[in-house]
């Protein structure tokens, strides 16, 4: 590590500072999506549980978001300060798409987060709901252009670099270059499937600590319903993205295997599950490997239709450097794919099995254990994702296009070592202070107490009908 | 074709600064409060302080995101060599607006205050300070080569041209926060901000003419654009309504009227905001880039505009939907879920 290297430093900033934001944002896009479905629900039965689910996890919503927020301006701000030639390169491209990502996503999630958070009382129901659904629409569109920006790192498309800069011939083609759908869709989930995770072990924990069991075995089960389809969604989306890398990003795949020696088509290849690679000696110092799997993990085939290219093919300035990092994130996402879908398994089996009711859910005590083990998984999965998708694309910016050598600002490399350090000591002070007001949330526990809105007398939330929506059912179908 | 390729930056040009302008008023309020509440002795009152801005500094500060992204994606090559010349000042706002963010969510859930409650201070006159430095040294210029690129120093932002702008912004901020809060509180706490406002009335007004006389006297090029006939009676007239705006708000503030002074500073922060543009224009960093050397290509911008320009409304319309239906006095400090 060579401290007065401005572009290591400057890298070692935005690894940091995209590492600690991802945390937050994460829970923000997939919660957004469960907060719509318990409002709707809410709307749908005026069953008050709901409408307090609502109130409670909308709690942890907006803290996430607030931390999201101040920890994501520094990314917006480093491609000006740290990666000017980049940004003059790039910027008919990526900058747009950034314009675009806060005049479409981030400025109506914004825009709507003060009417969802404290509009309650303020404004019509319908009217909240749709705020929500904004908030929700927004986050989730932010997704979308971000990763579009990515994915464009990965395959540059719509244009070609003249004189130094990148001239788009077609937008259209830029937005939609060939990572694009299946990374967009791939990082949708792993936000959607990390934040039930997170909901399904704050609930089990509440669960298991004989708090409130008929309201949290209420989230857990939404939480459970909608896994059951993106878990095994999401192992199937790894597959897609981990195929258009070997198509696309042969030096990346190379990395991610640990494969110094080219398999040739028509071959098949041997999967290591654990290696320790060795860069200087260009191999793996041992490894455990199943014979003859590579092919069909790959193709679902036994023997591959193309080459499967080892580092070895391209010079060492050519090619990923750290592949034990690469090699072993992408080891610890798949195996944490694999172990989400497991448990949503297992879950789903003991609730067909009526195990999960209310009257006996408390006896699950391994099985809720496991979900609160789950909660933080979904973060290191995702974290070990990007490491793979972005230190696995070096050594280019934009691969095949800029160098990341080319790409930095001529900044004194004791003005980034300064903001880097400035960084290290904020965000660990934001990442401590966000646990514990966090964990503070939870430990407090929802106000089952909150006057239902549309509801006169407050302390008897299950008498009188709802005042927009008159309730006709007889009383016990309302609950 | 050729015309195109003017008037494609000019159009930008106005729209960041646009966007600039409603980052500046907006968060300008809020920063502005942020600063104020350094002030505050007691913690219901700097409880009402934030609960004020609890549901809008996000979608205030959102405008800022907005402008580095257009900036960046309109003006590349002035994205990079600004951001990279103001590397300090530009750092210095962001950790600014990160400790003020948080302080939002942590100090509500806190028990012991009086930490978040200096991040939310100190963070709100750190990025003022930054956003002060990086308007004030844009304006006092940046050493570049005939490319464009950055060649400085890293303290070349610091001088005492860039520190009048700086201090003036800050005046501004918090008189901008004091009508806010005029507006928005009652009682002692509104009696407190008019007179916070009165004094930054004047504090800003001693800024506006320093900065308004030291740019002909010190800047030969703007001299020569300012005291060129027919622009001069426009650059004359600034002033002169600058003088008269500031009459208007003093005597608001006299008559201890609720909303007035905080439209009659609004027009102020327009029409000092209408005055830089002018004297900035055609430049994006005064005179040695133009709008025109650093667009990016024709296609961009257009593109830009579809996408961009057909949101400016709707974003305008919903974030003035939030403000009516939030508005009215604050009387609570709390503000949580």
């Amino acid at each position: 590590m060579d401290l007065s290297n401005t572009v290591v430093l400057s890298r070692m900033q935005f690894a940091l500072t995209a590492i600690f934001h991802m945390l937050w944002p994460v829970l923000t896009t997939g919660m957004g999506i469960y907060l719509v479905i318990v409002e709707g629900m809410w709307l749908k039965t005026r069953n008050p549980d709901y409408y307090l689910h609502a109130r409670f996890w909308s709690k942890l919503y907006v803290l996430n978001f607030g931390i999201g927020v101040a920890s994501g301006i520094p990314m917006e701000f480093q491609f000006g300060t740290n990666w000017a030639p980049f940004a003059e390169a790039t910027g008919d491209f990526f900058g747009s798409i950034l314009g675009f990502e806060a005049s479409m996503a981030f400025m109506l999630e914004a825009g709507f987060l003060g009417i969802m958070l404290f509009g309650w009382e303020r404004v019509h129901p319908v009217i909240h709901y749709f705020a929500t659904i904004m908030v929700a629409f927004g986050a989730n569109l932010s997704i979308f252009w971000i990763l579009s920006a990515n994915s464009w790192l990965q395959t540059p498309a719509g244009g070609e670099m003249v004189n130094g800069k990148f001239v788009v011939h077609d937008y259209f083609q830029a937005i939609l270059n060939p990572f694009m759908a299946k990374s967009v869709l791939h990082m949708f989930f792993a936000t959607l499937e990390t934040s039930l995770f997170v909901i399904g072990g704050i609930s089990a924990w509440y669960i298991l600590k004989n708090r409130h069991q008929a309201f949290f075995s209420k989230s857990l089960k939404i939480a459970l319903a909608a896994a059951v389809a993106v878990a095994p969604i999401q192992i199937y989306m790894g597959h897609l993205s981990a195929e258009q890398v070997y198509h696309y990003q042969p030096t990346k795949l190379a990395a991610m295997e640990a494969r110094w020696e080219t398999i040739p088509a028509g071959e098949s290849g041997d999967w290591t599950v654990i290696a320790l690679p060795n860069e200087k000696a260009q191999k793996n110092d041992w490894e455990i490997a199943i014979p003859k799997a590579l092919g069909y993990i790959l193709e679902f085939k036994p023997k591959l239709s193309e080459p499967v290219l080892g580092l070895k093919e391209w010079k060492p300035e050519d090619r990923p450097h750290m592949v034990g990092l690469i090699y072993y994130a992408f080891r610890i996402m798949s195996g944490i794919g694999f172990f989400l879908a497991t448990l949503m398994l297992w879950s789903v089996l003991q609730w067909l099995r009526g195990k999960l009711g209310a009257e006996n859910i408390t006896q699950q005590r391994w099985l809720l254990r496991t979900w609160m083990f789950a909660a933080p998984l979904g973060y290191i999965a995702i974290e070990a994702g990007w490491i793979v998708r972005c230190v696995g694309r070096q050594p280019w910016t934009v691969y095949g296009q800029i160098r990341t050598v080319d790409a930095a600002s001529h900044v004194p490399a004791s003005n980034v070592l300064t903001s880097l350090t400035s960084f290290a000591v904020v965000y660990t002070i934001l990442f401590i202070s966000a646990m514990y007001f966090g964990s503070r949330i939870i430990r407090i526990g929802p106000n089952l107490n909150l006057p239902i809105p549309g509801i006169e007398d407050e302390t008897a939330v299950d008498t009188t009908p709802a005042e927009f929506v008159p309730d006709q059912r007889p009383v016990e179908a309302q609950q | 074709m050729e015309a195109l390729e003017h008037f494609l930056p000019q159009v930008w040009f106005v729209i960041l600064a646009l966007f600039l302008f409603l980052y500046v008023m907006l968060d300008g309020f809020d920063l502005g409060v942020g600063i104020l509440s350094l002030t505050s002795d007691d913690d219901d009152r700097r409880g009402i302080l934030m609960t004020s801005l609890g549901n809008v500094w996000d979608a205030n500060e959102t405008w800022l995101v907005l402008m580095g992204g257009a900036l960046f994606g309109a003006f590349p090559l002035a994205y990079g060599t600004i951001l990279s010349a103001l590397y300090i000042p530009i750092m210095g706002m962001v950790f600014g607006l990160i400790f003020r963010a948080v302080a939002f969510e942590f100090r509500e859930h806190s028990n012991r205050k009086y930490f978040w409650n200096l991040a939310f201070g100190a963070g709100s006159f750190l990025a003022s300070l930054g956003q002060g430095f990086a308007l004030g040294s844009v304006l006092a210029g940046i050493s570049v080569d005939e490319a464009g690129h950055f060649i400085g120093t890293t303290w070349d932002w610091l001088n005492w041209k860039s520190i009048l702008v700086a201090l003036t912004l800050i005046q501004g901020y918090v008189l901008i926060g004091s009508t806010y809060l005029i507006m928005k509180t009652d009682g002692e706490l509104q009696t407190t901000h008019n007179r916070t406002a009165k004094i930054a009335t004047l504090t800003t007004l001693i800024g506006a003419i320093l900065i308004t006389i030291s740019t002909p006297v010190f800047y030969e090029n703007t001299r020569s654009r300012l005291f060129h006939q027919p622009e001069i009676y426009i650059f004359a007239l600034i002033p002169i309504l600058g003088i008269l705006l500031i009459w208007q708000l003093f005597r608001s503030l006299q008559r201890q009227e609720e909303r007035a002074p905080f439209i009659w500073t609004i027009l102020i922060f327009l029409l000092s905001f209408i005055g830089l543009g002018l004297i900035v224009f055609p430049y994006i960093i005064p005179t040695q880039i133009t709008i025109y050397q650093a667009a990016a290509s024709s296609s961009a911008l257009v593109f830009m505009i579809i996408f961009i320009g057909f949101l400016i409304p709707i974003m305008l319309f919903y974030n003035v939907y939030q403000y009516i239906v939030f508005r009215g006095k604050v009387t609570e400090g709390h503000y949580g879920g």
